[in-house]
């Protein structure tokens, strides 16, 4: 988008290449994040697309390059960085509220300020009134909205979501989508997002980073020119099609391959 | 607000006279349907008993009648003699199972969090909770005397074991992804223990403290069998040495309802302290 053009840069990642063994999980990715900056990244199983987010989270460390988040070097996890994880990992011990507030707890962070803001948030994904519940009492999307309220929580710079809505239903998890998209539209933090569906790529991103397999690498950088804010309708559009259709010839054949090992 | 479906959510907000009437047509069987059989077993088991001991035995040396147990149990309220061996037993149980509970917890905090404790203590505490130390009581008592404190030896010897296996596996067996998830937001060793490991391992540590309570109990008489001034042990072997066997089973008795007390004490304690549990 023309706005994002002026922003600064975020995030910064350059030649980053990470070993697993012998195996060569990325090989030399560089990339830029500009600040509100929506960027998905999609691939075939094993392209290495989770371990980049988790080297960036700060949860695994690279063997060469570096990821700069505001210039300051990624070496650990931080405050500065929200992880929305796959699986929602809520503690089962702890109620809706004091899932959500675990960050800034964490960070020694409380008083009436944090529990109003906890509120607040609770609210923004919709689930005011269930502060109270305990996890196992909700259903899979509604934790995974106490999960990314748990990431907002921390009021991180940089965004980092694993997959999030992979576990859900095919209706909850459009829903969730949306849901994400009104939340981005409120605060415009600067989401990384990690998918292997197409089209959820497509509808919520700026740009979406094609990578590839063995090594992990990045193939092609598709800008997402669609108007936002984004109604689901949109998915039908012809351009919309034509943006998965390209990305899906991009990776076809990464994925036949990745579907006849996992079945040799 | 959330449109996808909240099966539990949903639940909650079920229109009150549906929630009312599963209430009360639960609380209308609620007795007889929980307990009546078990009540009706222990009727018919205690009936058997009484038969047979009267009609077919018919010699309490040998096998005394519930009834028969039930008027030495009142007895021996009635002289105040019960008592006093209960109040003996109690104080060799309090203190032995308390000590060996905070004692096995923080075995297995140490065992848990260093290697090469966990390798070194798990021959001892393997092997000793294999064995039955039971046998040692005699052991102890020529250690340690005839008075209560070779018996709190016994009893905490017994009950350590499972706290400290239960401790160590349930800190162990904490979740690598919660783990992980608290450790994303920056969290330290110490808030990782704290806010993860140790809450999730309260369940079996719950489980280590039952576990517990029985061993407890069986080291109490065991070690009073061997050698005591009072206690129920005690009591119950002299009142087999003179064949009095309405008392015998009197103590007998008395012993099986503390731990049903404590076991079931236990688990509302349990319900109270853990609620994330279904």
């Amino acid at each position: 988008m023309e706005s994002s053009e002026l922003a600064p840069v975020k995030l910064s990642v350059s030649n980053l290449t990470k070993y697993f063994g012998d195996l060569e999980v990325l090989r030399d990715v560089s990339t830029n994040m500009r600040r509100g900056e929506f960027i998905s990244i999609v691939g075939p199983s094993g392209c290495g697309k989770t371990t980049f987010l988790r080297i960036i989270g700060g949860l695994e460390q690279s063997d060469s390059g570096e990821a700069r988040l505001d210039e300051r070097k990624i070496s650990g996890p931080g405050k500065d960085r929200g992880f929305v994880f796959q699986q929602d990992n809520l503690l089962p011990w702890r109620t809706v509220r004091s899932n959500t507030g675990i960050g800034p707890e964490i960070n020694g962070e409380k008083g009436p300020e944090q529990h109003h803001r906890i509120e607040r948030l609770l609210k923004l994904v919709g689930l005011g009134g269930f502060e109270e519940y305990y996890p196992r009492q909700l259903s899979g999307g509604m934790r995974q909205r106490v999960n990314l309220a748990r990431a907002l929580a921390v009021d991180p710079d940089l965004l980092l979501m694993d997959e999030p809505f992979s576990a859900l239903d095919a209706q909850t998890r459009e829903i969730m989508q949306t849901e994400l998209m009104r939340i981005w539209e409120e605060g415009r933090k600067t989401v990384l997002f990690v998918t292997h569906q197409i089209d959820e790529a497509v509808y919520l991103s700026d740009r979406v980073l094609v990578f590839a397999r063995r090594p992990g690498r990045i193939q092609e950088v598709v800008e997402i020119d669609l108007p936002r804010p984004r109604p689901l309708s949109l998915k039908r559009t012809p351009q919309f099609v034509a943006y998965v259709d390209h990305i899906w010839k991009l990776i076809e054949d990464d994925v036949r391959a990745s579907v006849l090992e996992e079945h040799a | 607000m959330t449109t996808e479906a909240h099966p539990r959510a949903a639940k909650a907000s079920v229109p009150a006279t549906h929630r009312h009437k599963t209430q009360r047509h639960k609380k209308a069987s609620g007795f007889w349907a929980d307990h009546g059989w078990a009540l009706t077993s222990v009727a018919i088991g205690l009936s058997i008993w009484e038969i047979i001991s009267r009609f077919l035995i018919g010699n309490k040396l040998f096998l005394a009648a519930p009834s028969q147990v039930a008027v030495a149990f009142v007895e021996l309220a009635g002289s105040g003699e019960l008592q006093k061996h209960a109040w003996v037993s109690s104080l060799e149980f309090f203190w032995g199972y308390t000590s060996a509970c905070i004692l096995g917890v923080a075995l297995g905090l140490v065992m848990a969090s260093s290697k090469i404790a966990k390798q070194m203590l798990d021959p001892w505490v393997a092997g000793l909770y294999a064995t039955p130390t039971v046998a040692l009581a005699p052991l102890f008592i020529l250690w340690f005397g005839i008075g209560i404190f070779s018996k709190i030896v016994v009893v905490a010897l017994l009950v350590i074991f499972p706290v400290v296996i239960n401790t160590e596996a349930g800190l162990r067996t904490t979740s690598p992804q919660l783990i992980e998830t608290v450790r994303s937001f920056g969290a330290n060793r110490r808030q990782i223990f704290l806010k993860v490991s140790l809450p999730s391992a309260l369940p079996f540590i719950f489980a280590g403290f039952k576990l517990g309570i029985g061993r407890g109990l069986i080291g109490v008489v065991v070690a009073e069998l061997f050698g005591a001034r009072a206690g129920l042990g005690q009591m119950i072997s002299q009142s087999a040495e003179t064949f009095n066997m309405p008392a015998l089973f009197a103590g007998v008795t008395l012993l099986a309802f503390a731990g049903i007390a404590m076991t079931s004490s236990f688990s509302w304690l349990e319900r109270r302290l853990i609620p994330w549990r279904d």
